[in-house]
Formats: C-alpha cells, sequence, structure tokens
C-alpha cells in the first residue's frame, strides 16, 4: 500500500458558499483546474454562518485541515461578512488551543465567484503544508 | 387567460421547437399566455441538442437542452404538437390569426408507447441516420436519438415496408399504421416565428471535392463525432476509420462568399471550430489542428477569451484563404490556401478536413403565411422592420421573429433574441385587449 | 426517522463516466443505510429519465431522493420539481455535485474521483436520512419594478414592463434620457438617428401612466430584497420641474425660443460632456435634441447670477435635492457603460492634438456643418485604429481581455458616413481583424467597396502614431503585405475604443451585484440565465452585462422585461424556507444574534416568562450569520442543521 508513511494525501474539508465560491469550485472543474480528490466540499449560504462546533468535528473525524472558502467582499448577505468569517476562526483557534490542535489547520481565503485559480492554489498550497506538517496534529 | 379548453384556440403560436422556440414559449406560458408549440420533427430540441458542448462555458448542449425541453413539454400552459406543421397562416378582421395545423402520422400512438425500442430491435430495415449525419444507420421503427422528447419511437413511413414485424414486437401495442393526416383549424392571437436556419451544404463547392471526398466532413459531422452520444466512441476518419493527427478546419465555407449565394458572415462558425479545436486537443492530444481563417470573430462575453485560450492550448491559425482541396490516394488531403501573411500560395497536407459550414435562411418560414405576406430580407431571413426598437417586429402587426430565423445568431443571442420575442408578442396582446 | 431512499448516478452522457466509475458507485452506495434503490442514467436530467424517478418514488414509496450529477447550480430546481412531481416534498431531495467537484476537477485521477464521488453520494444520502420535508413561503410581491437607467435598454425594458401590467419607476441619474444611444447620429443600419430614437421612446414612456419617470435621480440605499426592495431615491435638483414640458398656451415653438435665450444669457461655459469635451457648454443647459425638454442647471458651475431666470422664471435656482422611499418587486440593472478612455500617449492621446476616440468622432461628425474639421483644420485623410481598450492580450497586455463586440461595426459605419456626408474623405483602417459579424458584414462590403483601405495590422505589433513637424503619421507593420512597414499621414486618428463597465460602481455595491472576469455585471449563466443575476429579483438589462450594439441591448431588456414581470406577475413570490430559528427553550436572550443579524430580523421577545430571540420569517434572509454568535448553541438554520451537516461530516470523514 504506502510506500512511505508521508505519502499520505491530506483530507481537507472545504466549506463554500453557495452563491459565491461555490461557483468558483464548480469554474475550477469547468476548466480542468486539476486540485487534490482528497479536497470535499459543503456548500453553506454564507461563510459567517459556519459554527466552530463543525469545524472542531470535522479534526475529530480525521480531517487534516479545514479550509473556509468565505464570501468576503463578496458576500451576498452583509458587508461586515469579511469581519465576522475572521470572527468564527478566532473563536475556533481557541477551541483548537484548548484540545492542542494545531491552528494552521484551519485556514481561510476569501473565493470569489471566478476565483477558481485561487481556490486550487490554496487548496493544493494547504495540502502541500498538511503533507509537511505530518502527524503532529 | 390561462388555458382555453378548446384546444384550437391559444394566446400564442410558436413556430419552431429549438432553443429560440422552447425559449419563447416558456416566457410566455409563465406569463401566463396559453401557446401551442408546433415542430416539424418528431422532436423538439432543434439543433442545438444534437450539439456536443458549447462555448464559450463548454457545457454539454445536452445539460443546457434537455431541462428546457422537459420543462417546456410539462408546462400546464404549453401545448407541443410534433410531426407537425402549421400552413395557411391568415390575419382575420378581428387581427385574430388562424391556420391550419396539420399533423403527420407517426405510426405510433403517443400515449401508448414506453421508448423501449423492442421495435426498433425487430425492425429489418435499416437507412442513414440523420441525426448522426450521416455517419452510421437506424431503422425504419426508432426512437430518433436517446435524449428525444418525446422519447417514444416513430416509422420512417419512407422506408418502412410494412412487414409488421415492429407491430408484433410492441408490447403494448402502440404501433398503429391507420394513422392518417389530421388538419385542424387554430387560431391565435400572435405568432412567433421560430423557424431556425439551414445548414450550408457544401456539395455544391467543387473546388472543395463537392462532397465526394470521405475525408472531408462538415462542422456539423464533427460535432456528432464529439458528442457522448456519437456513433463511434472516438473521433475517426469516415474514409477509413483512422484517428486523424492532422486536422484541419475551412472556416468561412459558404459564409462571405458571394459565389454561393451567401454573402454575409455566419456569426458562429469562427467560434464552433475554436471550441472544436479544444475538444480535439482533449480527445486525440498528439494531433495538430489548423484553422485556416479569413478573420476570426471572437465577438461574444468570454469568445476572446476563449479564442486567446484555445491559442494557448496548442490549435494553429493560419490567415488564409483556403483555395481547393485534393485527394490524395490514401486518403489524405491537400489543401491549397492563400497565405495572407506572406502573400503567396501554399499547400499543405491534412489527413482530415472540416469545413466550417455556415448558416443558411430557412425558406419554409416565407411560405408559413396565406399569400407570402411575410416579409424576408434581401439574405432570405424574416425581415426585421425595426431593429433599433422592435427587434422581434416583422411587417405584420401581431408575428413576432425569435433566433436564427432573423438571422445568424449563437446559442446566447437566441435565447436572448427568444425573450426579446416573447415580450414584444406579450405586449401586443395585453396592448390589444 | 426510516427513509427509503433512491439514488441515480448520473454519467451525463460520458462527463461523469468518463473518470468516475459510476457503476462502483452505484455499487458501493447502494448498501447505505435507507437507500431502497440505486440506479446509473445516461442523463438523470432528460425528460424520459425524469418520467422514470417520478414513477419510482411513487411505484417504491420513496421519501427520500438523492441524485449525483452536475453541479446543483444548474439542476436543483429541475430535480426537485421532479420530486415534488412524484409527491415527495422538494426538500427531501439532495444533489450531489460529482461533475464539476468531481469527474471534471478530478480527471486527471479517476479513481480518486471515483472515491470522492462515493464519499459525496454517501453524504447526500446521509443528509437526505435526515431531511425535513419544508413550506416554502410565500410572500407578497410589490408589482412594481425599478429600472435603473433611462438609455435604451432601461427606456425600452420599462415600456414592455408596463405594458404587461407592472408599475415602472424609470430612474436616470443624468438630467436627460436617451443614455449614450442619444449622443449618437445615424445608427446602423437604419440609418434613424439615436435622438429619434430615443424621442420616439420618451414618448412611449411619458404616454404611460404606469411608468414614473425620474430624471438627476440615483438609488441611495437599499433594505429589501425580492419582491419587497426597500429603495431610497435621490433626485438631485435640476434647477426647474422636468414637467414643465407642457408650452401652455405660450406654444411649445416660442417656449422652446425663450428656453435658448436663457442658455445663450448665461455668462458660464464649461466643456460639454455630451459632446465629449469636443464643445463647451453654459450652466444652463440641454442636450442636443435632449428629453426632458426643460433645462437643467449644473449647480456646480452655476454662479446663481439670476439671468436665465429673468427670461425664464420657470427656472428655481433654489429647488433643492428629495429623497423619495419607494418599494419595488424587482429591479432592472440598466446601468449601460463607459466608453473605454485611452491612457495619456495611448496611441498619441492627449499628447498629439489631432488623436480622438471614435466616441468623440461620432460627436464630431454629428456637429460638423459641411465640412469636417477638427481644431480648426481641414479633415481628409483618417486613421482609424481598432480594439484600443479592448482585447487586451500580447503585446497590448492591459485588464481588458475581451472583445467589446460593437466597435468594429461602428467604426466602419462612422466612417461611411463621414465619407458620405463630406468630400474628398479618404478612411485608413488599422484593425486586428475586422469583426462585423452577421449581417453587419453589408457595412464592411460598402465601407470597401467606397475605397476605403484596411491594413490588418496588428496581432503582437501594434501601430505607432507619431507626430513629426506637424504631421500625424500611423505606422504600421501590415500582416496583409507580407508584414511590410507602411506609414499613412493622417489629418485625424480615431481610436477605435470599446466599452467598459461603468467607473461609479455604486449601485452594484448597494445592491450587492457580482462583476465577472470582464467587470461588467455577471449574469448567472448565458444560456440558462442570461440577465438573471445571482440576486433573486435583479435582473441585467443591455450593457450593463457586457458589449453589445444597439439591437442586442434592446432585445436582452426585452428578455428582462418579460422575465421580471413573470417573477412579480402574481403578486407573491415563493421563498425558500432557510431560514434561522431559535430554541426558546435553549434561548437566554443576549443579544449577540440580533447584534449579528443583517438584516434586522431578530427581535427579542418572550416566551414562557423569559426574554428570548424571535426570528421575523419574512426578513430572515437564511444567511446564518446569527448562528455561530450564539453562546448556547439554541440557533439551527432550517436545511443546515447541526443534526444534517454534522452527518455529512462524518460521511465524508469515512
Amino acid at each position: 500500500m504506502d510506500k512511505g508513511n508521508n505519502k499520505k494525501t491530506s483530507k481537507i474539508l472545504v466549506f463554500s458558499t453557495e452563491k459565491i465560491s461555490d461557483p468558483a469550485i464548480d469554474l475550477a472543474g469547468l476548466l480542468k483546474q486539476h486540485y487534490p480528490p482528497s479536497v470535499d466540499v459543503i456548500s453553506i449560504p454564507c461563510s459567517s454562518g459556519i459554527k466552530p462546533r463543525w469545524i472542531m468535528r470535522a479534526f475529530d473525524k480525521g480531517f487534516d485541515g479545514v479550509f473556509i472558502a468565505a464570501d468576503g467582499t463578496d458576500c451576498p448577505f452583509s458587508d461586515t461578512c469579511e469581519d465576522k468569517t475572521a470572527g468564527i476562526v478566532a473563536m475556533t483557534h481557541e477551541l483548537m488551543d484548548g484540545k492542542g490542535i494545531d491552528k494552521a489547520r484551519l485556514r481561510m481565503a476569501a473565493i470569489c465567484s471566478v476565483c477558481s485559480e485561487a481556490f486550487v492554489k490554496q487548496v493544493k498550497v494547504f495540502t502541500d503544508y498538511l503533507a509537511g506538517a505530518g502527524k503532529s496534529g | 387567460m390561462g388555458m382555453d379548453p378548446d384546444r384550437s384556440k391559444y394566446d400564442v403560436i410558436v413556430i419552431g421547437g429549438g432553443i429560440a422556440g422552447q425559449e419563447s414559449a416558456l416566457n410566455l406560458a409563465d406569463s401566463g399566455l396559453s401557446v401551442l408549440l408546433v415542430e416539424k420533427d418528431v422532436s423538439i430540441g432543434g439543433k442545438m441538442i444534437h450539439l456536443s458542448k458549447v462555448f464559450p462555458t463548454l457545457d454539454c448542449a445536452a445539460c443546457i437542452t434537455t431541462p428546457k425541453m422537459s420543462e417546456t413539454a410539462r408546462h400546464p400552459n404549453i401545448t407541443i404538437s410534433t410531426d407537425s406543421e402549421i400552413v395557411d397562416i391568415e390575419k382575420n378582421p378581428d387581427n385574430s390569426f388562424s391556420g391550419v395545423l396539420i399533423k403527420h402520422p407517426r405510426y405510433v400512438v403517443e400515449n401508448d408507447c414506453t421508448g423501449c425500442q423492442d421495435c426498433e430491435d425487430a425492425c429489418p430495415v435499416i437507412v442513414d441516420d440523420q441525426y448522426q449525419y450521416g455517419f452510421v444507420g437506424r431503422k425504419a421503427a426508432y426512437v430518433p436519438f436517446s435524449i428525444a422528447n418525446p422519447r417514444i419511437a416513430t416509422i420512417d413511413i419512407e422506408n418502412c415496408i410494412l412487414c409488421g414485424a415492429c407491430e408484433r414486437a410492441c408490447a403494448a401495442d402502440a404501433i398503429d399504421f391507420t394513422q392518417k393526416i389530421e388538419r385542424t383549424g387554430v387560431t391565435a392571437g400572435s405568432v412567433i416565428i421560430a423557424t431556425g436556419f439551414n445548414l450550408f451544404d457544401p456539395a455544391v463547392i467543387e473546388r472543395y471535392g463537392g462532397g465526394g471526398f470521405r475525408n472531408v466532413i462538415t462542422s456539423m459531422q464533427m460535432e456528432r463525432q464529439l458528442v457522448p452520444t456519437r456513433p463511434f466512441n472516438n473521433v475517426l476518419r469516415p474514409g477509413d476509420g483512422k484517428m486523424p493527427d492532422n486536422i484541419a478546419y475551412v472556416l468561412c465555407t459558404g459564409s462571405r462568399d458571394e459565389t454561393v449565394g451567401n454573402p454575409i458572415c455566419s456569426q458562429v462558425c469562427c467560434m464552433y471550430s475554436i471550441k472544436q479545436g479544444q475538444l480535439l486537443l482533449g480527445s486525440l492530444p498528439m494531433a495538430d489542428v489548423t484553422i485556416y481563417y479569413l478573420h476570426i470573430r471572437a465577438f461574444g462575453k468570454g469568445f476572446e477569451e476563449f479564442y486567446q485560450q484555445s491559442k494557448g492550448m496548442g490549435v494553429e491559425f493560419v490567415k488564409g484563404k483556403v483555395g481547393t482541396i485534393e485527394q490524395k490516394e490514401n486518403g489524405d488531403l491537400i489543401v491549397r490556401y492563400e497565405d495572407m501573411r506572406e502573400g503567396r500560395v501554399k499547400e499543405a497536407e491534412h489527413d482530415l478536413v472540416v469545413l466550417a459550414v455556415g448558416m443558411l435562411a430557412n425558406p419554409e418560414a416565407e411560405t408559413l403565411f396565406m399569400g407570402g405576406k411575410l416579409e424576408i430580407d434581401e439574405y432570405g431571413y424574416v425581415k426585421q422592420v425595426d431593429r433599433l426598437r422592435n427587434p422581434a417586429k416583422t411587417n405584420i402587426e401581431g408575428v413576432f421573429v425569435a433566433g436564427t430565423a432573423s438571422g445568424p445568431m449563437d446559442i446566447p443571442d437566441s435565447i436572448v433574441s427568444a425573450g426579446a420575442a416573447a415580450s414584444e408578442s406579450l405586449s401586443y396582446l395585453k396592448r390589444a385587449r | 426517522m426510516n427513509k427509503k431512499i433512491g439514488v441515480y448516478i448520473c454519467q451525463c452522457g460520458s462527463n461523469i463516466s468518463d473518470y468516475v466509475d459510476v457503476e462502483r458507485v452505484r455499487e458501493v452506495v447502494e448498501r447505505e443505510e435507507g437507500v431502497a434503490l440505486a440506479k446509473v442514467t445516461m442523463f438523470a436530467c432528460a425528460d424520459s429519465t425524469q418520467q422514470e424517478i417520478v414513477k419510482d418514488i411513487e411505484e417504491q414509496e420513496l421519501d427520500g431522493l438523492v441524485i449525483a450529477s452536475c453541479s446543483p447550480k444548474l439542476h436543483l430546481f429541475t430535480f426537485r420539481n421532479v420530486a415534488e412531481r412524484g409527491g415527495l416534498n422538494k426538500y427531501n431531495y439532495v444533489q450531489s455535485n460529482i461533475r464539476e467537484q468531481g469527474s471534471w476537477a478530478h480527471s486527471d485521477t479517476p479513481e480518486q474521483a471515483t472515491e470522492k464521488a462515493i464519499r459525496s453520494v454517501r453524504a447526500a444520502i446521509a443528509r437526505t436520512r435526515l431531511a425535513e420535508p419544508l413550506v416554502s413561503p410565500v410572500i407578497s410581491s410589490e408589482r412594481t419594478v425599478l429600472v435603473v437607467g433611462a438609455g435604451i435598454a432601461g427606456l425600452r425594458a420599462a415600456v414592455d414592463l408596463a405594458d404587461a401590467g407592472s408599475k415602472v419607476y424609470l430612474i436616470e441619474r443624468d438630467h436627460f434620457v436617451g443614455g449614450r444611444t442619444a449622443q449618437w447620429g445615424e445608427l446602423f443600419p437604419t440609418d434613424e438617428t439615436g435622438g429619434a430614437v430615443t424621442a420616439d421612446l420618451y414618448e412611449e414612456v411619458i404616454n404611460r401612466d404606469n411608468i414614473t419617470l425620474h430624471t438627476g435621480c440615483e438609488v441611495v440605499s437599499n433594505s429589501g430584497s425580492v419582491g419587497n426592495f426597500d429603495i431610497k431615491l435621490r433626485i438631485a435638483p435640476r434647477g426647474a420641474k422636468a414637467d414643465t414640458d407642457a408650452a401652455g398656451a405660450e406654444g411649445l415653438d416660442d417656449f422652446e425660443k425663450r428656453l435658448e435665450r436663457a442658455i445663450e444669457a448665461c455668462p458660464v461655459e464649461v466643456p460639454n460632456a455630451f459632446d465629449f469635451g469636443l464643445t463647451n457648454r453654459k450652466a444652463i443647459y440641454r442636450n442636443s435634441g435632449g428629453f426632458p425638454l426643460m433645462p437643467a442647471i449644473d449647480f456646480e458651475h452655476c454662479t446663481r447670477c439670476g439671468e436665465c431666470v429673468n427670461i425664464c422664471p420657470e427656472i428655481d435656482l433654489d429647488q433643492k435635492e428629495a429623497f423619495e422611499q419607494i418599494k419595488a418587486g424587482a429591479v432592472v440593472l440598466a446601468t449601460g457603460f463607459d466608453p473605454y478612455e485611452p491612457g495619456t500617449d495611448e496611441f498619441g492621446y492627449s499628447s498629439i492634438e489631432n488623436v480622438i476616440t471614435l466616441q468623440q468622432f461620432r460627436r464630431l461628425i454629428e456637429i460638423s456643418g459641411d465640412t469636417l474639421t477638427y481644431k480648426g483644420k481641414d479633415v481628409k485623410d483618417i486613421a482609424y485604429i481598432f480594439c484600443v481598450g479592448s482585447r487586451q492580450t500580447g503585446a497590448l497586455d492591459g485588464e481588458n481581455k475581451y472583445c467589446a463586440r460593437h466597435c468594429c461595426t461602428s467604426a466602419i459605419h462612422s466612417a461611411v458616413l463621414a465619407k458620405k456626408k463630406f468630400a474628398e474623405i479618404q478612411n485608413y483602417h488599422f484593425t486586428r481583424g475586422v469583426r462585423t459579424y452577421g449581417k453587419q458584414e453589408s457595412i464592411y462590403e460598402e465601407s470597401s467597396k467606397l475605397g476605403d483601405i484596411y491594413l490588418q495590422s496588428f496581432e503582437d505589433d501594434p501601430p505607432v502614431v507619431s507626430c513629426e513637424n506637424g504631421i500625424t503619421s500611423v505606422k504600421v507593420k501590415d500582416v496583409l503585405t507580407e508584414d511590410r512597414e507602411l506609414e499613412v499621414d493622417a489629418d485625424l486618428v480615431v481610436l477605435v475604443t470599446g466599452m467598459v463597465p461603468r467607473a461609479d460602481k455604486r449601485i452594484g455595491e448597494i445592491m450587492k451585484v457580482p462583476a465577472g472576469r470582464d467587470r461588467f455585471f455577471n449574469e448567472v449563466h448565458p444560456k440558462l440565465k442570461p440577465v438573471e443575476t445571482v440576486l433573486d429579483g435583479i435582473y441585467l438589462a443591455g450593457t450593463s452585462q457586457g458589449p453589445k450594439n444597439i439591437t442586442e441591448t434592446v432585445q436582452s431588456a426585452l428578455a428582462a422585461a418579460i422575465k421580471t414581470n413573470a417573477l412579480i406577475g402574481k403578486g407573491e413570490i415563493e421563498l425558500e424556507p432557510t431560514m434561522a430559528k431559535i430554541d426558546r427553550a435553549l434561548c437566554e436572550w443576549c443579544g449577540k444574534c440580533q447584534e449579528a443579524c443583517p438584516f434586522d430580523a431578530i427581535d427579542k421577545t418572550e416566551f414562557e416568562g423569559k426574554a428570548v430571540a424571535g426570528v421575523n420569517e419574512s426578513t430572515c434572509k437564511g444567511c446564518g450569520m446569527c448562528l455561530p454568535v450564539c453562546p448556547v448553541n439554541a440557533i439551527q438554520l432550517i436545511g443546515f442543521t447541526d443534526a444534517e451537516i454534522e452527518t455529512m461530516i462524518d460521511a465524508l470523514a469515512d
């Protein structure tokens, strides 16, 4: 099976948003901009609506990383979205700290509705980081 | 408004069930009007349903069209009549329109057929499949294509030998050879013409082989080789079944060409050739694709970017007018062209040549109205009499034109133009009340 | 709940099955708890398959449905509809995206694409197991449409909206309607003037009782959404009532003459934006042939000397700005484009005096008398440089990668106009490949026959405009003559500038309409929803969505009109049931959710003697911003509950 023990691909859970980042992730597929297939996506209305407990659940169940593909300034609901999503990350970081989970295993970036390249780059870099971080989490 | 229980009275008759006709019908039906959609073919869907992926987003045409087809078919305000034509339309003194709806027999009871294709298996007759543009055969009893709507069988009576095999095979008892042509009078307050276009037939161009070279195909034939429901499950040249590795596209075949009587640009050939080039590089990674062009007309939203992308992928663009095509003994082709950059005539060898055929007006539109009252423009398309204010308006008040019946157009433009025709028709009816 | 779930895995022709082993997916998910049947289909969206699914739901008494196919953006509604036709609640349907986020994204690793698809379908099944049947709330909708922009698109959309029975607010930021079209003279292909076309449409608009036209008006804020946009308008002072068009006893001719005299009396002169600065206008002004008839005061430059008021007492220099609050069920954005403004020295622009833009040239043709003169000099030889500000790839690297679509035809038509109107004109076209698509080919033909010279000059070597000893010349390597260097001396160089999105982004920001890669407002899908935006109830008309000629602009305006009418015509709109729900037993009212809500949808209420949060269903938009801030986890988002999200996480993690 595995030839080297660091060969295991890192599992990433992406929280994307129905109107903004999800179209970008779709566009990445449409343009065949490949990214690691160990990236799974759950789509929700807005990145400011992610509960920290969902993220913690993902770590608990074995995801190596969680990526929030945030609405950023494109949020169709509110221009406070960017700050609010950042607040969720901060809240989750505290919980991660408490459990001794490397905070770098949660990442966030704004992905606009046509930012497919940005998405692909983000998850590739994240995958590489997580592979390098090894089993420390 | 809404549905009239009288099956012969509608708010609007839409003629043509291609993408423009469906879009017009859906817009009107969503606005609460009753629509009769008349389609001459055995399925709605028009030309678009037979395309592979469509530019510039590379969605598969079927993915866009099939849901629209089922939405149209299901809509409570739309009545579809396939295998049908409408003739002798005239305007009545009360400004309504009346015409004769002719429904040709399908020899299959529409409501009983399940589309199981047992009749097809039983039928002993094999003829060219028009929906695969001649690449493969089909039976005389057949379901037209896998995503047809309605997806039920029909009997091609011209080629049928009346052996009765299909009748015996049909568990649903749906075959009925006693069906006759039905004629019904229909009336409506407004008419939308969405009769589409015809493809240019390159057989009239002798210098391109006059249709005689097996490895010279039309772009529509290439389109069929690229669709998921394609005949060979691969791109093959028809002459010998070899996988081509050096493919040429001849743009403006039958367009911008006074000698064939079509001086205007067909608006779609550049883009579909670029698209096919991209798809070919995907399915035949080793192949070279060369596009001979006069001007690349990548004008729509996202088109220029799509063109640049294809250059980046390795599609070769040669600015040059193709003079003649000659066939070698092994089936390869010699393309003689005037290289406009170098100002001299050159030759290149290709193993498959695709003629990017253009759009021609569908002459049927001219015959719809009694006495040829509908005005046609100098290129044979339905004349738009007020292009800047009411782009769908024709010379007959209450009659509107949608999609390529009014001139060459790509799919996004056809859809928007169909929306406009529906809006003008709706406003016309509302103002009349 | 004991669910019987039907699962369908779509091949999408071969779009999915080329990379994802759909049969393997089927075999695996068939064994999932609650799955009653699992099938592979060629096209799940085809009508015959839809009917098959409906039949399965009915015959097998399914109470959950999963379709693994393309992105829900394409077919969520198609399949929800299938579920409903089978008698299922549509929210018991869950779509798994194994195309855009499966086969296509991972076409390089088919095995792993298959594994990912299995996870995705299992997650969808898990979610379906928990999915509750939901009832969509129905809201009443205003039968009113706000059309923003009274250029040709806005004017034309307003007419059809009104005729179909909607009440229309048509607002125009400028003091005169007609937009860009009003600025052009003869138009291709009918040679009617832009002024005449917009005058006709203005007439149609003011003759309709159900259209309210506000000029000098813009949107300041919006607090509502589909069905009930709550919009604040600001109406800038015109300095006169716009509707004093009625000339009264005086008669129209005399009234107009008096207005002209009032304008003449104004001592202030500023560059005239309507003529792109080619002429000056007064601080009291009318656009040539513009409507409404009444002049407007340019308060930025007016000195309040009162000369105009002496002649024309209808003028009111003390008029104040006004605000109006309106309700609209839907909004049509017909906000148009800006012409590309070349940079300093871009092809000699603004550094060489006889280099102008296409838009300026069109005005120049309009305002010239019998001879074409520019800055006092006769113009005979005209060089046109195409694609300025468009198709900026390769050597012309810039942010506008797109083709501006209308400019080839517009430039050639202008050249033909100039040639017909003035003596001894010679046109030289420096093109990058002429794009007179469709029937517009005829104008290219005509210009060639009239003797226009075409040099297809450049892909990588753009022409160079220079000026020596007062002679301006254009130099180019012509690809049509073996890249020979050619030089043309020109009396006037016309930069064929294309369309760019409006520099003023405010309306997009207020209504939160996203832009595409080209920075124009983005439609949802060019073929499925070409005039719709991702925001329910907001539609796009004309060039706000991308470059178009006039016919295409009107077509898109009409398409937007009929869609808008269909949406609000019934007076009620069905909404998504996704909204926040408070567990009142848990809630300890702290007010954090109220603070987080961008829609003021949360209020303090009472429940069994304690203060708790209450959600207003018609204003809650289901964003979920209140969820993470609740310290006691008392808020669930319907359709995205903890149970649903967590079961998906569990399924994906396996």
